[in-house]
């Protein structure tokens, strides 16, 4: 289980490590316009039950920490280093991952690099893990439930007490909870997380949403943000009268403030979808991103470049390329509103299936390649 | 199963070594310390710390508590402790970003406060049935005793 929810975060890591760095050949698809809602918003849930469950899944195996002696071979000094590694990696992935889903950097590096490799490092000891102990693990999924003995100090097949070695035997009678309990008692805590944490991505359970990092009816025009305006220090040149969109091709124009009112005539229903898994339906007006492309001589197939007001940030501009280029609308209004200030007042882009940091907000400039 | 116990292993220590190699080629050194460090961190924390205490807890339980209650009691606490272990940060990190951000806006001592009083209530309500059932049995295992005293009964 615990190996369909740490792979299961690794596919939906890589899926949205392609949103940072697609292939020109392979662009993200425009539809369906909800993808990365669904798997980024399942990356950070199941990451978030993961980390109790690895709580559990260490302490029923804690005995093993003390089994003496400490190493009897070379191969079993390889294998402890390996689940060394396994359990730190496993532990830091996941702290580090929920930190950052609350916005809380406790640390020098680079979250996405470190997280992506540190992936690397987390799945292949797992492989390897699985590898060493892939007996066990067929002994232990035919065993009956209550009675297996998977998890007692000694390895079952140096056992003779072992259920495996000396056939049915019935379980040791105990006050305590069994571990069948204590399989129930941590899936109804695992449960009570989940169920309280995923109103940030699954609207209709926001109400009971007591541990959720985001809710989104506490934002403006009902959806929350990302950077403000001020942290991308924005608030002076983006409200600024005489602000402008260059837009650059083989035939280049601009348009001015008073002009994009006339222009915003399309309307679209897009979900916009944050890396860190919240996300929000919303309905968006503005212009079609393809009508400035055609009128600066591009067309379906170019590039383009959308570039911020925002200085200084590896998000300040974004490519957009193959179906989205005919399914992006550059936004003015959200939620029947002129766009909020700190959702990219004047102009942002929007478009279906794209992560949000890559929907450029406060746009200066457009290049068509 | 040997040739799948080897794909596995292999392709694991080859991806493994291919993370170490991306980290150690494009993470500067002072970062890769502080890395190490949390990741040992992390080890000696949870193994020297978090479960001796879980034990020293389960101990207690294990002399306090009646047999008859003793699991509910550790239920509830698993399920508790888990819950308690995800919303401690939310409660550590609650309200320091701008408002507009909309997030970690709510109030996540009161919230915890709320999921284990109901963790709680479950708690009770199981062993309160359980209570019944054994009350049930014993007096109708007596009332069967009376009637006709058959062995099999006792
Ligand atoms: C359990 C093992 C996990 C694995 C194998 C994993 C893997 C990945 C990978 C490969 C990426 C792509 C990074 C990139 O774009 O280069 C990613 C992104 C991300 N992961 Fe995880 N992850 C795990 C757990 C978590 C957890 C527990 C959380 C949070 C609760 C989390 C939050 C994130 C976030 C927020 C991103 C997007 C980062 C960004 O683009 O800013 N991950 N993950």
């Amino acid at each position: 289980m615990l190996a369909i929810f740490f792979g299961t975060c690794f596919v939906t890591g890589l899926l949205s490590h392609y949103q940072y760095q697609p292939w020109a050949w392979l662009p993200e698809p425009a539809s369906p316009v909800w993808l990365y809602r669904v798997t980024q918003g399942t990356h950070v849930i199941t990451g978030i039950a993961t980390l109790p469950l690895v709580l559990v899944k260490l302490w029923s195996v804690y005995p093993n920490l003390f089994r003496w002696p400490a190493v009897t071979s070379l191969k079993h000094a390889a294998e402890r280093l390996s689940v060394f590694v396994l359990v730190a990696s496993a532990l830091v992935q996941l702290t580090t991952g929920f930190l950052n889903v609350l916005n809380w950097y406790a640390w020098p590096w680079d979250f996405v690099a470190v997280h992506r490799f540190l992936a690397y490092v987390l799945i292949g000891s797992i492989l390897l893990h699985v590898g060493l102990k892939l007996p066990d693990i067929r002994y232990g999924l035919q065993a009956r439930l209550p009675q297996a003995d998977v998890l007692t100090e000694t390895p079952w097949d140096q056992n003779p007490l072992a259920h495996s070695n000396a056939g049915e035997v019935p379980p040791p009678p105990t006050p305590a909870l069994t571990r069948r309990g204590v399989l129930v008692a941590a899936g109804a805590g695992v449960g009570a997380v989940v169920v309280t944490s995923i109103g940030q991505t699954v609207a209709p359970l926001e109400p009971v949403g007591l541990l959720a990092v985001r809710q989104w009816n506490k934002g403006p025009q009902r959806v929350p943000v990302n950077t403000t305006a001020q942290q991308a220090g924005v608030q002076a040149v983006a409200v600024d009268q005489r602000w402008t969109l260059q837009v650059n091709g083989r035939t280049p124009f601009t348009v001015t403030l008073a002009e994009l009112d006339d222009l915003a005539r399309s309307e679209a229903d897009l979900p916009i979808t944050c890396v860190e898994g919240w996300s929000v339906g919303a309905h968006w007006r503005g212009i079609p991103l393809l009508d400035l492309v055609a009128r600066a001589g591009g067309d379906a197939g170019s590039r383009v470049e959308v570039i911020s007001l925002q200085q200084g940030s590896q998000f300040a501009r974004s490519t957009v390329l193959g179906p989205q280029v005919s399914a992006a609308l550059l936004a003015t209004h959200l939620n029947g509103e002129r766009l909020n200030l700190d959702h990219g007042y004047p102009l942002r882009l929007i478009a279906p299936n794209r992560a949000g940091v890559l929907n450029t907000k406060w746009l200066a400039r457009i290049e068509v390649v | 199963m040997k040739a799948w116990r080897i794909s596995f292993a292999a392709s694991g220590i080859l991806l493994g070594l291919f993370g170490v190699f991306r980290l150690l080629t494009e993470v500067p050194v002072g970062n890769l310390v502080v890395l190490a460090g949390w990741m040992i961190g992390a080890v000696v924390i949870h193994d020297g710390i978090l479960s001796p205490a879980v034990i020293a807890v389960g101990w207690f339980i294990g002399r306090a508590v009646p047999a008859r209650g003793r699991r509910y009691v550790q239920g509830g606490l698993i399920a508790g402790g888990l819950i308690t272990a995800v919303a401690i940060p939310l409660i550590l990190r609650a309200g320091q970003e701008p408002p507009s951000k909309a997030i970690l806006q709510q109030s996540f001592g009161g919230n915890l406060t709320i999921l284990l009083g109901l963790v709680a209530a479950a708690s009770l309500v199981l062993y309160a049935l359980r209570v019944a059932r054994d009350t049930r049995n014993t007096r109708s295992a007596k009332t069967a005793a009376g009637a006709e005293p058959s062995p099999e009964r006792l």
